[in-house]
């Protein structure tokens, strides 16, 4: 709810003008009342309509600078004939009104260009643009008509008192926890100009390869073709521009967002813990601009979770290395390996560096919590310590194969996440006779948690699924488990309509032959690393607090993003936080100052009004045009080996399904 | 494979119009309509590239659905009711023009496009009479990017060009330089190669040659449909002549080429490179006597494959009637090379064509520095680049780095290991084969071959390993091949690739009409004593060039077909008129025939080879709407069932190359003493190679040196040239006035000695 003085947006009308302070309506929407600390909102204008926060807002003023804020945009676009031309129309004619040179008939020129926009230009911003003008004219017709009748030259029409700041997004962006320019990308592979998709998707996010193949897509639930078919195959179309530089590596340079900076050799240096996705994504972004920062990471091996959690099957080591050697080849950017920091040495750290980036993840694996549980139990395996045997010496030959352990074993693993995935399905390829996955919820829910795609290949290589169900006991002979006791649950809706509950069946106990149980519920995180006398403020799950805005944690200069941050959660979450902490670090090292910039404050503000809205009706496009999937590795042969499942689109296949992307891009902007 | 939907093979029916359609799932709406003769109005629309999406005139209605619909990308799904027009989509059309005419100036009079503009054009059909909405004017400068002219006040950033650059030339030199309202088209003049494709995609006046600018209106002139005459493409021109008689003491004048580029691409030569007429058009009775009397007392006549089918039907015919030997060292190679193959593989002709290359997913090319001996291979190597994500694996001594954001990877080879490498390749790609052909590829030591070629074994399996899901193969052979010392195993190994492997193959011809040439006639390895030179060198010279004893027609002045490397025969027609003897004067008078027309032999090519008995004038011009190009006929092919397997000799020792080696190889869209007499084309003639060569070589840039091979000299500007790498240098021979330099004949590596001419 917003406190509005009026306000128009997606259809919904509040009018406040000469109501009583107590009667006023409230908007429904979150529209962002105050910019930032001290500076309160004027006007917002977007996308679906505009709001006057107060009663003294010049209208047509607001109208023209919405109009000159696209014609900013431009600068980077201007691609259809609607949105080049009528744009300028547009803004050359609310100009002409507001510097009192307007005529009448120029307000129906402006609503014949405008139907034009609407209903012609190529991404939904030209389409879009024109709607809160028509608006303003709506409601507000009286302040044009009179500058238009008095022939008078608006008095602030020489002024610049009012600052508007302007922001660029699209519902998928908005909802991508690393708001990539999807759009973007998808345009580079229609045109088929993937250095451009992929230069394109850098812009927010260094690891290509990793996200156009792990990613769990949160963007495509807020894909608008959701609400015509279905959604775009967003993320695989992410590692179209990725394979293609891959492809080509001979002959190219990186394919940067921008050229990268001169190193800055100003003294200023950041220490980054930890070479996973955090890391590597802040060490790019502060490379880009020329900023020294050196990586410390604990294994001999540098990706982090990705590269030793998540399985080579899904996510080559080849191709993940191409991203990490995207930021080690920055001249600005040290990674340091087999360099474990503890708290005497990040004491050090802080002392040395100018800024210090906490980036180490959560690798504690969390118990089942049953009875007889004893991790020293032989055939106790926690998922992470199994992952990482499993991908040391797949991807780097270190230690032994996992296959000694697990070939012709029974495996039961317990969880419902993406690393209870990668256990049973690397246990499969482990040669284990029989693997189960035991969860206490049901087969939608697993589906939610991970994806369709995960969730079918796994059935389809053999992983035995047991829903409803959770580990009593753990039965052992000498210390080694031979069996599990499990509960069967069911689902009992709750007879005053809240949520269903889950509730042990009586007697429908049952007991599985087991050699291996490996818990794979959830992660934590290993906070040893952390000074004691600092008394860094904590989550109550136990992470790094932050304003989950500029990442830094309670002591100064000490910045924390990722799953040490957020408790165990994406690889894109991670992305999108190191990108912020960065961005703020690089500031911070100069003027000890936490700020944030205008882009970054819009991107916050539009995430809290939510840019995706589930009940627009899609106009423009025909519904029914299938949704691309790209070809997998045969069951027979991925089962016993580590084959990349997912063969990605052919050439055909991504251009098909690039053509399905609506170019969703909304502007929006605030007057301060 | 988990099962898989594939949407493409579905049949869709929709309503266009009232009018019952069919077409297949992945057609577009607009592709549908035209393939059915139903008129959607488009701007920056262009068949040969994939939609551009910028103009927006194409939106149309669809039954059930709200919003106009933009029919150039959107596809068709089954049982859509489509409207192309009504009164709304008309005003929304009407608008857009009206947008697109915003400050654009009104210099129609002047304009190069008047006459032919879709910009007038549009807004006849749209009613924009009055230039509506104005905004305030900017400042655009016009450009001049060598031969191209650009004024992007005139633009309408429909992005033709920039697509047609990027997808199909495969320059990426033109780009869109955003800025709203501001925007304009730029370049990046480097990797430009003045193939001028983005002129003729240009639907207003704003992208221009330089040399035609301001000197014809379009309607001027007769269109002439013709074939190019520069390589073996074949590629589907129009010349524009025009009368001049008052400036010129020839009455016509080709003044530029023009060519159906919704569905097909010139190369620089073939738009720029017109004006290479024999200007000696008169009948000479003394040098045609005397022409007469050459070859009674000659035995050889020699030859290149600069010639059409007719001509060299007509040199055939005279050796059948007087034992005269024919040669023509560039056919005969390729005749050897093409039966050595066609023994080896089965078939009558190669497989794969230029349409081929286009739909592979895999390509390796081999013995050519193909951007430059046939720039419309390459092109096609882009789209299956662009358009398949094709896998390109460039096998050469020489990098290119103008390949380089198209091959996936690059195999050097050492200059003279061929055979070897060919051997390699057969035994990495053939995997089911008759046991003979297996034990001696088994046989084959493969650390031995890759120690002489300097390939490693790992490139060779990084290929099994790259192509292992693609579909469509192709392997190109070039030039360098067929005059190879050992290119009849070559052939046989490349003949055994194309029979017991799923790759299609293609020969590029090396010069525009090698392959017909080398299929009608009868060739002869050594010249006698006495020789009349057709084109070429001899005791007596006839020449199309103006420099002969006796002058002939050049290949704008003849009518008659070429065979290109779709093996295709191709027809062409007389673009200026010759009003001199030809080749079929003399054999009429030689022999006492009465045959009145050059083109009466087309129908008397030889039908064993595949020729058809299809007379000259049955044979159909230029594109039809949908793109097929109706020009002559393929020939016919066979495949010989239950052939002989061949036996396959062993590799040779490979020749070592010490020293200073130079490779025969024109500039860009540089080919023959045609290419070389347009004046648009300035290319120079320079010894080119990188700084570690003329380390090597102990020469400067700049430097004038003496090219020394066996007894003969040439003298060459050198110029350092970034752009090649390694240390063998590039010899072109274009511009050749000794027609009989060595260095022009045999494999195009050669060994040379270079010398620094003292000032």
């Amino acid at each position: 709810m917003s406190k509005v003085y009026f306000s128009y947006w997606q259809g919904e009308v509040i009018d406040n003008r000469g109501v009583e302070a107590s009667d006023c309506k409230e908007a429904s929407a979150k529209f962002p009342v105050q910019y930032d600390v001290d500076i309160e909102t004027k006007a917002f204008v977007g996308w679906d309509g505009f709001v006057l926060f107060e009663d003294d807002v010049d209208v047509v003023k607001l109208s023209l600078n919405y109009a000159r804020q696209y014609q900013e945009y431009s600068e980077a676009c201007g691609r259809c004939t609607p949105g080049r031309w009528g744009g300028q129309i547009l803004y050359d004619m609310l100009d002409k009104i507001a510097r009192g040179e307007g005529l009448m008939r120029e307000l129906d020129h402006i609503k014949e260009i405008s139907l034009t926009m609407t209903t012609t230009s190529k991404c939904e911003i030209g389409k879009t643009v024109p709607v809160p003008i028509l608006a303003m004219i709506k409601y507000f017709e009286e302040q044009f008509i009179s500058l238009i009748k008095e022939q008078k030259k608006s008095p602030w029409y020489d002024t610049n008192d009012e600052k508007y700041i302007s922001n660029v997004t699209a519902p998928c962006s908005d909802t991508c926890p690393a708001h990539v320019d999807i759009p973007g990308y998808i345009e580079g592979v229609r045109e088929l100009h993937f250095e451009d998709s992929l230069s394109a998707t850098r812009a927010m996010m260094p690891l290509a390869h990793t996200c156009g193949r792990v990613c769990p897509h949160p963007c495509e639930d807020a894909c608008r073709r959701v609400n015509l078919d279905k959604a775009v195959s967003i993320m695989e179309l992410k590692r179209v521009g990725a394979d293609w530089e891959t492809d080509h590596a001979l002959a190219h340079e990186w394919f940067h967002p921008q050229k990268p900076q001169k190193p800055r050799n100003d003294g200023k240096k950041i220490a980054i813990i930890g070479a996973g996705p955090a890391g590597l994504t802040a060490a790019y972004y502060l490379g880009l601009q020329g900023i020294a920062c050196t990586i410390f990471e604990e294994l001999p091996v540098l990706g982090g979770e990705v590269a030793v959690g998540v399985p080579e099957y899904r996510m080559p080591i080849d191709k993940y290395n191409k991203d990490i050697e995207l930021v080690e080849d920055l001249p600005t950017v040290e990674i340091i390996r087999n360099h474990r920091v503890d708290d005497n040495r990040l004491k050090e750290l802080v002392e040395e560096f100018d800024a210090t980036l906490l980036g180490f993840g959560a690798r504690l694996s969390k118990a089942i919590r049953c009875g007889n549980e004893n991790t020293e139990m032989k055939g106790y395996w926690g998922a992470i310590e199994m992952l990482d045997k499993v991908n040391l010496w797949h991807k780097y030959r270190i230690g032994s194969p996992a296959k000694e352990d697990l070939n012709g074993k029974t495996v039961v693993c317990v969880g419902g996440g993406f690393t209870s995935m990668d256990v049973v399905r690397c246990s499969i390829r482990e040669g284990a006779k029989r693997v189960v996955m035991l969860y206490r919820r049901d087969e939608k829910t697993i589906i939610r948690n991970t994806t369709l795609e995960e969730y079918t290949e796994a059935v389809e290589e053999g992983v035995e699924f047991i829903f409803h169900s959770a580990i009593d006991r753990l039965i052992d002979e000498d210390g080694q488990l031979t069996s599990l006791v499990v509960n069967k649950y069911e689902l009992v809706p709750d007879p005053d309509g809240g949520r269903a509950q889950l509730v042990k069946i009586k007697g429908a106990d049952f007991e599985i032959e087991c050699d291996y149980v490996i818990p794979a519920v959830s992660q934590s995180c290993d906070l040893q690393i952390l000074p004691k006398e600092w008394d860094l403020t904590m989550t109550s799950w136990g992470t790094l607090q932050t304003n989950g805005r500029d990442y830094m944690t309670s002591k100064d200069g000490l910045f924390a993003a990722g799953d040490c941050e957020y408790g165990p959660m994406t690889i894109v979450n991670a992305v999108g936080q190191a990108r912020r902490a960065a961005s703020v670090m690089a500031r911070y090292i100069y003027d000890q100052k936490v700020s944030l910039t205008d882009s970054e404050i819009m991107e916050d503000h539009m995430n809290k009004l939510k840019v995706f809205n589930k009940n627009e009706k899609i106009t423009g496009w025909i519904p029914g045009i299938p949704r691309e999937e790209s070809e997998k590795v045969e069951i027979s042969i991925r089962k016993d080996s580590n084959v990349e499942v997912n063969l990605g689109f052919t050439a055909q296949e991504a251009q098909d399904e690039a053509e399905r992307c609506m170019r969703c891009y909304y502007l929006s902007m605030v007057a301060v | 494979m988990s099962e898989r939907i594939c949407h493409r093979e579905k049949t869709v029916n929709v309503i266009i119009d009232g009018k019952q359609c069919q077409g297949q799932y992945g057609q577009t709406i607009l592709e549908i309509a035209r393939a059915n003769d139903i008129y959607i109005p488009t701007m920056c629309y262009l068949t040969k590239v994939s939609p551009i999406t910028a103009c927006r005139m194409c939106v149309v209605d669809v039954q059930g659905v709200d919003g106009h619909i933009l029919s150039c990308q959107e596809k068709a799904v089954d049982g859509a009711v489509v409207t192309t027009t009504n009164d709304e989509l008309f005003k929304q059309r009407q608008n857009i023009m009206k947008l697109y005419d915003v400050n654009h100036p009104l210099q129609c009079g002047v304009c190069d496009k008047s006459g032919e503009c879709d910009l007038q054009n549009k807004n006849v059909e749209f009613k924009v009479n009055t230039q509506e909405f104005a905004a305030k004017d900017l400042n655009r400068k016009r450009k001049k990017w060598g031969i191209l002219g650009y004024d992007p006040s005139l633009c309408i950033m429909c992005e033709k060009c920039v697509h047609t650059c990027n997808e199909i030339i495969g320059a990426n030199a033109l780009y869109i330089k955003p800025g709203g309202y501001k925007s304009t088209i730029d370049i990046r003049m480097s990797v430009c190669e003045q193939c001028g494709d983005c002129i003729s995609v240009c639907p207003v006046g704003a992208l221009v040659s330089n040399e035609f600018k301001y000197t014809s209106n379009a309607w001027e002139g007769n269109k002439i449909p013709a074939t190019c005459s520069h390589c073996s493409s074949g590629c589907s021109l129009t010349y524009n002549v025009k009368y001049v008689g008052s400036v010129n003491p020839y009455a016509n004048e080709i003044t530029r080429v023009t060519n159906d580029f919704e569905f097909s691409t010139l190369c620089g030569a073939g738009r720029f490179a017109f004006a290479f007429e024999n200007n000696f058009s008169s009948k000479d009775e003394e040098a045609f006597k005397n022409a007469i009397e050459a070859i009674k007392s000659s035995d050889t006549i020699k030859f290149n494959s600069y010639i059409t089918n007719e001509e060299a039907k007509l040199l055939q015919v005279l050796k059948d009637n007087t034992g005269i030997k024919l040669v023509n060292e560039d056919a005969l190679n390729y005749q050897n090379f093409l039966n050595t193959y066609k023994k080896a593989s089965g078939n009558s002709l190669y497989t794969g064509s230029l349409e081929v290359i286009k739909q592979s997913d895999a390509i390796i090319s081999i013995g050519s520095r193909i951007t430059v001996d046939n720039p419309v291979v390459k092109y096609a190597i882009n789209e299956a680049s662009k358009h398949n994500r094709a896998q390109f694996v460039y096998m050469h001594p020489i990098d290119d780095v103008y390949l380089h954001d198209k091959y996936t990877q690059f195999i050097k080879y050492e200059v003279g290991s061929e055979e070897g490498v060919m051997a390699l390749l057969a035994s990495y790609l053939i995997n089911e084969a008759p046991q003979s052909y297996k034990d001696y590829l088994e046989d084959l030591d493969i650390g031995y071959l890759s120690g002489e070629t300097s390939t490693g074994e790992e490139e060779f399996e990084l290929i099994e390993e790259k192509f292992v899901r693609c579909k469509n193969k192709t392997l190109i052979i070039g030039e360098d091949l067929f005059a190879h010392s050992c290119a009849t195993n070559i052939a046989k190994f490349v003949g055994l690739i194309d029979k017991y492997t799923d790759f299609s193959v293609v020969l590029v011809p090396s010069q525009t009409n090698t392959l017909g040439v080398s299929l009608i006639c009868k060739l002869d390895k050594d010249v006698g004593s006495k020789v009349v030179g057709y084109n070429e060198v001899g005791d007596f010279i006839i020449s199309d060039n103006g420099n002969g004893h006796l002058q002939i027609p050049a290949l704008n002045q003849q009518e008659g077909t070429f065979t290109s490397i779709d093996k295709r025969v191709l027809n062409t027609n007389v673009a200026l008129n010759f009003d001199g003897y030809c080749l079929n004067d003399i054999v009429n008078e030689f022999l006492k025939y009465k045959i009145e027309n050059t083109i009466d032999y087309t129908l008397q090519l030889p039908l064993n080879k595949g020729f058809k008995a299809i007379a000259f004038d049955d044979l159909e011009n230029g594109y039809n709407k949908n793109g097929i190009d109706l020009r002559g006929y393929f020939l016919k092919t066979s495949i010989v069932k239950n052939s002989k397997e061949i036996v396959l000799d062993e590799v040779e020792d490979i020749n070592t190359y010490n020293g200073t080696v130079i490779y025969r190889c024109e500039p860009l869209h540089q080919f023959n003493k045609n290419t070389k007499k347009s004046l648009l084309l300035k290319t120079s003639n320079n010894l080119r190679g990188s700084a570690a060569f003329a380390t090597a070589a102990k020469i400067k840039n700049g430097d004038t040196v003496n090219v020394i091979y066996g007894s003969q000299t040439q003298i060459k500007k050198f110029k350092i040239d970034t752009s090649i790498r390694g240390t063998v240098a590039v010899y072109p021979t274009f511009d050749d006035k000794l027609m009989d330099n060595l260095i022009t004949k045999g494999y195009r590596f050669k060994q040379v000695q270079i010398e620094r001419q003292e000032v």
